[in-house]
């Protein structure tokens, strides 16, 4: 009787958990281990119900292809340049919004900074690859009415990567200012008030009080910047294709131009393997934020 | 304190310059924006882009906004009441059999690349039969990861005695979960609806690849296509990211406080 009542009790848990386990089954975890599955087939047969199974070919072919490689690396080095430059800029921005230095628009401030994070991520890349364009864009006016050179934006290599990298930042930066916001709010001011006292400067303020006291906010931040950027997609869909010269080809995009042309085994290959390196990295990313922890 | 304004204001100016550059762009005819690009006021306030953006595609605007708004909707909906009750149930009961597989095949999803989910997506919903419908699309928009890490987050927070208390007066788990539990997150579940909501408004390459034709496309799939578009008009293009933008940000603008706490809360549990 006791039993009985107890899988009663116990089933409804299971009834309510369904919705949620059925999601993240059929359009999640299924979804994945499909592509798994797909990367050990050979492209032309995979979508049959009896696929060729080829081993690791696939692997072995986008491992030696010369621009999975070379998409890697510049996705890796993307993401060094993207992260740094999102976290520098929210930090700072942090601190200043935090400081008593804004009193006046402190709220107006906050809201301007957040609203591209809610601003549909197309929606804001269109505009700013138009902003870029030589013809149209406001960019080269600007700089043309302040007498500088004009800006090469999309058209050339190392300019298009800046484009991009400044689009992003616009979009996904309002974030981790949020993030390092949240973790200000909750430091302890008696500290800094102790560190006054005994004569410490601003900067040793900062650097020896305020940052170890943000370090959980740092390590949120890297690790979500850092699979935020290793996934680069819509930005370079809209704005560059990948290009000039395959300079913004990542490896999300060269995966998916793969499967349009229905190279099917060798994109899903790509797609394990960036899932290892976003797995990988985003541990590291911890563990990085996480040593020296007093 | 002025050089904290001299820092702060131009890069608020940096950040707000690309909505008002689309909002007098949609206004602008195309070649008073190529004569002078960086005015902000419309020399006049030119209708015709509305002609221009009527169809896009082969598929009518209003169709567009309709299919933004009742799959935004629904799937805010679905997904909201999913992850509210598997968040309950999986902090209510974290040892029962499958319950910790699925939330770490639930996180694992997460950390998938998105767009390389999708794609596989394409083949999962072909095999269920969903491929260009509407329910396929809404289904997949459901999950979310912030949503349900908000409701967690929750659930945890939720006093053990106050649940025993209620059990110990002989209240059943349904009860336990209608009378004492749902009550009190309501708050938690406006948040998580609201963010669900701005969030899935955004998405598009899930759209578009469930999708066979325009006819199942939302607003930010038919601006990517209209600006992928040979020969598009460039007000046309400024004046759907314009509908595309406004919905969303306007509701920011009225709940800021709630989605900025909301996504603060969620990040820092995950």
């Amino acid at each position: 009787m006791r039993g009985l009542h107890r899988v009663r009790a116990e089933g409804i848990f299971y009834l309510l958990v369904l919705p949620f386990a059925a999601l993240t089954v059929l359009f999640g975890l299924w979804p994945i281990v499909l592509s798994v599955q797909v990367s050990f087939t050979a492209s032309a047969t995979a979508l049959r119900p009896d696929p060729q199974w080829v081993g690791l070919a696939n692997y072995a072919s986008v491992l030696g292809d010369t621009l999975f490689q070379e998409s890697l690396w510049r996705t890796l080095a993307y993401t060094a340049m993207a992260v740094a430059a999102n976290l520098a800029f929210a930090l700072a921005a942090a601190l200043l919004l935090d400081s008593k230095l804004l009193p006046r628009g402190n709220m107006a401030f906050r809201l301007i900074l957040f609203l591209p994070v809610v601003t549909p991520d197309v929606a804001g890349y269109v505009v700013w690859r138009w902003l870029f364009d030589s013809s149209f864009g406001a960019v080269n006016a600007a700089l043309d009415a302040a007498g500088l050179p004009a800006f090469a934006g999309l058209t050339t290599p190392a300019t298009a990567t800046a484009s991009v990298l400044v689009a992003e930042l616009w979009h996904h930066a309002g974030f981790y200012t949020l993030i390092f916001l949240a973790n200000l709010a909750i430091r302890d001011p008696a500290l800094e008030e102790a560190a006054k006292v005994d004569g410490a400067g601003a900067w040793a303020r900062f650097r020896h009080v305020i940052l170890p006291q943000l370090r959980p906010a740092l390590v949120i931040n890297l690790v979500y910047a850092t699979i935020q950027f290793l996934k680069t997609f819509t930005v370079v869909v809209v704005m560059t294709k990948g290009g000039p010269a395959e300079s913004t080809t990542f490896v999300s995009y060269l995966a998916y131009q793969y499967f349009d042309q229905a190279r099917y085994g060798e994109a899903t290959a790509m797609a394990t393997i960036l899932f290892a390196v976003v797995i990988v990295l985003s541990l590291l990313a911890y563990a990085l934020g996480e040593r020296g922890r007093a | 304190m002025i050089l904290a304004y001299a820092v702060a204001i131009p890069v608020a100016a940096v950040f707000l310059f690309p909505y008002a550059w689309m909002l007098s762009g949609a206004f602008r005819r195309t070649r008073d924006v190529l004569a002078d690009p960086l005015r902000l006021w419309p020399e006049q306030f030119d209708l015709a882009v509305l002609a221009d953006i009527a169809r896009i595609g082969g598929a009518p605007l209003h169709g567009f906004v309709l299919n933004s708004l009742l799959y935004t909707s629904l799937a805010t909906v679905l997904g909201t009441l999913a992850a509210a009750l598997g968040a309950y149930a999986i902090t209510r009961r974290p040892r029962l059999p499958g319950f910790r597989w699925l939330r770490a095949g639930f996180l694992l999803t997460v950390m998938y690349p998105y767009m390389l989910l999708v794609v596989p997506v394409y083949i999962a919903m072909h095999k269920l039969g969903l491929l260009g419908s509407p329910l396929g699309i809404v289904l997949f928009l459901c999950l979310g990861p912030i949503q349900f890490l908000l409701f967690e987050q929750f659930f945890r927070a939720v006093p053990a005695a106050v649940i025993e208390a209620a059990t110990i007066d002989g209240a059943s788990e349904w009860q336990v979960l209608t009378r004492i539990v749902l009550p009190m997150a309501m708050p938690v579940t406006a948040t998580v609806a609201l963010i669900g909501f701005l969030l899935t408004w955004a998405q598009w390459f899930p759209v578009l690849v469930i999708s066979r034709g325009p006819e199942t496309y939302t607003l930010p799939v038919a601006l990517l296509s209209l600006n992928t578009e040979l020969g598009a008009s460039f007000q046309g293009i400024m004046a759907l990211a314009v509908l595309t933008t406004l919905p969303p940000a306007i509701l920011f603008l009225i709940a800021q406080r709630r989605v900025m706490q909301g996504m603060a809360g969620g990040a820092v549990k995950g």
